[in-house]
């Protein structure tokens, strides 16, 4: 069984197939995870619909709870946006008519891509590079390096961009703290709109970059030896192996890692809601939060639902590419 | 004939020489960032361990080096933490919604993962594909329709409304796992057990779960890991202290007053991180395994 | 025992089931009208204020049969709002909640109205404050009740000796512990005085400190500042009135002011100004005396130099920030009759006169006769330090949005349109015309929604 549990430091984790399970559902559905071609057998017609009603029963549960707490919200929220604050007329695009012309919303637009794509940047690049140093140790030791600085990821995000509020608090920062006793100004972390994105920022990109890690690991394992061999005894040095070999090699889960991420980063809230609430003067918002804001605190849900709905098309185009990094990853490996 | 065997021996020796250099260098390069990044990995559950053993007193002096203890650890914000709030309510909360949704999640997705797996049925084509791109859809997009709808069931300011939403986050990405590990358990060990009469769900609980129980424990470790750390659904959904779990109630509501309590704060974060840490700390290829099942959030 | 001693929950029990009418419960008809109340109410910043009031419900579930819960939900994170707000949406939660500012406006399809109880009141003790009947009054019936726990106004807490240091300025002659005041020494205390005063102070390390971000303190006062100068938004006929030479005189004037503050107070929450003040490293604040209280069990060398005092005249008035709070009734509460006789039974004078002292004189009734407590003239030290903090001389207490008609009023205060402006002029360095711009684009918004 090549499912069996990871073994000691010998770096080699519990994988089904080539690490993807998404990468084998794209090899079991050649077609590109389109309906499946039908085997029908005259004789064991019976058996297959016995099959199938079991099949379609096991699966009810699942169709249940995503049909009904994922798919029909994400549809009401679309019927929801389009209804005045009280809730009693339609109003149609009104709501995204009236977010449209409002400075802050473009703001709000602005900030959330500014921290969506800085941060994943960030993760992606810390992760590729930290990636490669723990490859480089020797195998016993990579499993503890990886172990540490998997950590943040571990830590529930709300707990740990708490400990981030208190670092950067104005009166008692630690790190400035240490900025001062060198001599130098403290930075106002939250207070300075531009400071408190950079802030927001930072914490997205530790909580998130221990995981690019992980996944690039992984990745760089599966690089076969040999390459890297041949390349430098044809003379290629550390950088250009990089480039031609590691690179095109992982270029398709880059793909896929940096997309989901650009998905999850777009619509995080924590961060923003505990270290800023969208402060100051409304510049750390992002899409999340300002839903919040106007939906929940304000009492105004069509409204919130249309702030909502406003990530969508990103969230779209993000699950565009990524199913189609899949599905070549799928017939590269299969 | 010496100098010839000489003149080829010289530069295999030279690159061989080279070569280890080369890993040398690279070695101890890796080891003085990765020493740099583990300090910035690090610095902020230090700090937070740090400060919860720290009095009063010394958290709200300014001169002293808050890096360290100067005034003598204390564990009197733990003590505080315990006896003077709501703390441990949280916790139990928290306790119960997660056990729950971690069951729900798992006999969910273990048997539609076995489904898709192994059945062929109209439309199960569709279905994988579909929760593939259901797990796109992020919480912060469906949590004000699923206001309206919580509402409307009555769940409004009942943790049970918790127990109700938390599986939209664990049981697509759960299934996926399962999916990919049952796929690698080969069908032979399906026919056989068929020819041998056994019906589907035995066939599930007697090879399938025992076979791919490393993923049954990654995608349990998944569903504990977010369902302990969910904060968008609490803080939109929960309002009352006995009803409120750990993560929006050591953020929003162990704040007193005006006077921020930091030790305890932090003492109160760290208790609050310290499940998934200690189920990391045992379980950590499985918590890996989970994670690598295919490329996720981050 | 956790419970009864530190836990914010209090359950208070009753001896008896059987429902008794009594004399403290006029509104209770029926005997068999015992049964439960349950409050929400806000979670007191004055380190014990809480208590008394639960005492006091204590005393009236004895004598009335009836089974009194309160939750206290402190305003942190505006967590009282969300909480009501979601009780609103719910149509089910606590009988009885607290609401600050607009939220009575905002909730009063809700509510049910309480004029028989305002009535009552208003017989036994005189008028009640304007502001007041502003905030919770809605087609000519009241929704709220104006409650003494929580409302304050935020006048000037400054170090008497930082002031006498650096400014050569003693403000407890200015502003003294009695009625006697000198006319001119009070006339002099202007915002120019201020400004003046504030620059001595911000060189000297000890800056006063004006919170300008987006919670109520930064709305309170900054919203009383723009109407000494005169400004309004929008009057109460839906005309936008930003773009005057009143405004424009206001931001002129924050932008010569707000450079003396340190650079924090743009991200201070409620609390921020209250840390400043405690800590020592503020010469003056602007805030109810949760900070002065809070200072005298921490840093009682602090609490002694405090003196609350009015605010500064402005051309167009003296003008202070005002937070008024009321009870709400939920239309949808279990048992009205009952929460009505709670009510009435806290508004009254002897109660509120407890609650005043118990909060060392923070809570501001909303009758102006209950002014004559002596909570105010005693608490210490120094010995009347807080006697300036009820409205007396010729100040007004002002809430921001006012004129407004509340539904507009409502969104101009809760997205601090006022604070948001003097950021983007001191903090942005965005010319002032450009600011006036996007206000009237914002108040635009307002009146479409």
């Amino acid at each position: 069984m090549r499912a069996v549990a990871g073994g000691q430091g010998d770096g080699e984790w519990a994988l089904p197939g080539n690490g993807s399970a998404m990468v084998d559902l794209a090899r079991q559905y050649p077609g590109g995870l389109a309906e499946p071609a039908a085997r029908p057998r005259a004789s064991m017609q019976r058996f297959l619909r016995r099959r199938s009603t079991i099949a379609v029963l096991m699966c009810l549960p699942l169709i249940a709870i995503v049909a009904g707490l994922i798919v029909y919200p994400a549809l009401y929220s679309i019927y929801l946006a389009m209804l005045n604050k009280a809730q009693t007329r339609f109003v149609g695009l009104g709501n995204f008519a009236y977010l449209l012309q409002r400075d802050t919303f473009w703001m709000v637009v602005q900030q959330s891509a500014i921290f969506a794509l800085s941060a994943v940047f960030f993760k992606a690049l810390i992760g590729l590079i930290t990636a490669h140093l723990v490859n480089n140790l020797p195998s016993k030791g990579q499993r503890k390096w990886r172990g540490m600085l998997l950590v943040p990821w571990v830590i529930p995000l709300a707990l740990s961009t708490l400990g981030w509020w208190w670092l950067f608090d104005p009166t008692h920062s630690a790190f400035n703290w240490i900025i001062q006793s060198f001599g130098g100004n403290e930075i106002p972390w939250l207070s300075n709109p531009y400071w408190a994105r950079f802030s927001v920022i930072l914490v997205n990109v530790w909580y998130g970059a221990p995981f690019f890690l992980i996944m690039y690991l992984a990745a760089l394992k599966s690089v076969p030896e040999q390459l890297y061999e041949a390349a430098q005894i044809d003379g290629a040095n550390a950088w250009q192996r990089f480039l031609h070999i590691t690179l095109p090699m992982m270029r398709n889960i880059i793909a896929i890692t940096v997309l989901f991420s650009l998905i999850v980063t777009f619509a995080n809230f924590d961060i923003v809601q505990i270290m800023t609430a969208g402060g100051p003067r409304n510049m750390t918002h992002v899409f999340a939060t300002y839903a919040f804001l106007l939906g929940i605190r304000s009492g105004d849900l069509p409204l919130g639902a249309s702030v909502s709905l406003f990530m969508f098309p990103i969230l779209a185009i993000s699950a565009m590419f990524i199913l189609r990094g899949v599905r070549k990853r799928g017939r590269e490996i299969g | 004939m010496t100098a010839s065997v000489a003149i080829s021996e010289r530069p295999r020796l030279a690159a061989g020489a080279s070569l280890k250099r080369n890993r040398r260098w690279a070695l101890v390069t890796s080891y003085v960032f990765l020493i740099l990044f583990a300090i910035f990995f690090l610095t902020p559950p230090y700090y937070m361990i740090v400060t919860s053993l720290k009095t009063d007193a010394e958290v709200a002096h300014l001169a002293t080096n808050p890096w360290i203890i100067s005034s003598g650890v204390t564990f009197e914000q733990y003590r505080l933490l315990f006896q003077g709030t709501d703390f441990l309510i949280y916790f139990k909360n928290t306790v119960i919604v997660t056990l729950c949704v971690v069951v729900i999640s798992m006999v969910v997705s273990v048997l539609a993962a076995f489904s898709l797996s192994r059945m062929r049925f109209w439309g199960s084509g569709i279905l994988a594909t579909g929760i593939f791109l259901t797990y796109l859809i992020p919480d912060t997009l469906l949590f004000i329709p699923l206001f309206q709808i919580v509402r409307g069931l009555g769940l409004l300011n009942s943790y049970w409304s918790m127990v109700l939403v938390y599986p939209t986050l664990t049981v697509p990405f759960c299934t996926w796992i399962m999916i990919g590990y049952f796929q690698s358990i080969p069908k032979e060990l399906d026919e056989a057990a068929l020819i041998d009469g056994a019906g589907h769900m035995q066939m599930l609980l007697r090879i399938f779960i025992p076979v791919a129980l490393p993923g049954i424990i990654a995608a349990t470790i998944f569903a504990f890991t977010v369902s302990w750390a969910a904060f968008v659904y609490p803080i939109a959904f929960l309002f009352s202290a006995d009803q409120q779990v750990l993560t929006v109630g050591t953020v929003t509501s162990l704040i007193k007053a005006d006077v921020y309590k930091w030790g305890m704060l932090m003492a109160g974060a760290l208790v609050a991180a310290a499940p998934p840490l200690v189920v990391y700390a045992f379980l950590m290829d499985y918590y890996i395994a989970g994670l690598t099942a295919g490329a996720t959030k981050g | 025992m956790r419970r009864s001693t530190l836990s914010r929950r209090s359950l208070l029990r009753t001896t008896a089931l059987a429902a008794a009418s009594v004399v403290s419960a006029p509104y209770v008809r029926h005997s068999h009208a015992a049964g439960k109340l349950t409050l929400g109410v806000w979670d007191h910043w004055v380190p014990g204020a809480n208590n008394t009031l639960t005492r006091l419900c204590n005393e009236w579930s004895d004598k009335n049969k009836v089974e009194v819960t309160i939750d206290y939900i402190t305003s942190q994170g505006d967590k009282d709002i969300l909480t009501a707000s979601a009780e609103a949406q719910a149509r089910a939660g606590h009988d009885i909640m607290s609401h600050r500012a607009w939220q009575i406006q905002v909730h009063r399809d809700v509510l049910e109205p309480v004029d028989d109880v305002i009535n009552a009141l208003i017989a036994k003790a005189g008028p009640i404050s304007p502001v007041a009947e502003y905030l919770a009054k809605a087609n000519g019936k009241w929704f709220g009740l104006p409650t003494t726990i929580g409302s304050q106004v935020k006048p000037c807490c400054s170090r008497i000796d930082l002031y006498k240091q650096h400014c050569g300025i003693d403000i407890t002659k200015i502003f003294p512990n009695n009625p006697n005041r000198d006319p001119n020494l009070v006339d002099s205390w202007n915002w120019d005085l201020y400004l003046k005063t504030a620059e001595q102070l911000f060189k000297a390390g000890s800056p006063v400190g004006l919170p300008m971000g987006q919670t109520s303190d930064a709305i309170d006062s900054t919203g009383a500042m723009f109407r000494a100068f005169g400004s309004v938004m929008v009057d109460e006929k839906d005309n936008i009135k930003v773009d005057s030479n009143e405004t424009r005189l206001a931001l002129e004037y924050f932008k010569k002011l707000m450079p003396f503050n340190p650079p924090e107070v743009y991200a201070w929450d409620d609390a921020g100004n209250n840390r400043w003040l405690i800590s020592g490293k503020g010469a003056g604040i602007m805030n109810p005396p949760s900070a002065w209280s809070v200072a005298k069990r921490d840093n009682p060398k602090v609490a002694e130099q405090c003196w609350t005092h009015d605010m500064p005249r402005g051309p167009a008035g003296r003008f202070v920030g005002q937070l008024p709070f009321f009870y709400g009734l939920w239309s949808f509460a279990q048992n009205k009759p009952a929460g009505k006789a709670l009510l009435q039974f806290l508004s009254e004078k002897d109660q509120s006169r407890q609650l005043v002292e118990a909060s060392n004189g923070y809570d501001l009734p909303s009758f102006k006769s209950f002014y004559d407590f002596d909570t105010w003239t005693k608490v210490e030290p120094p010995v009347g330090t807080v006697y300036n903090y009820p409205p007396r001389g010729d100040v007004e207490p002002s809430i921001t949005g006012y004129p407004a008609r509340p539904d507009v009023a409502t969104q101009i205060y809760n997205q601090s349109i006022h604070t948001i402006m003097v950021a983007k002029v001191c903090q942005g360095n965005e010319p002032i015309d450009q600011v006036v711009k996007w206000a009237k684009s914002e108040l635009e918004g307002m009146l479409r929604a």
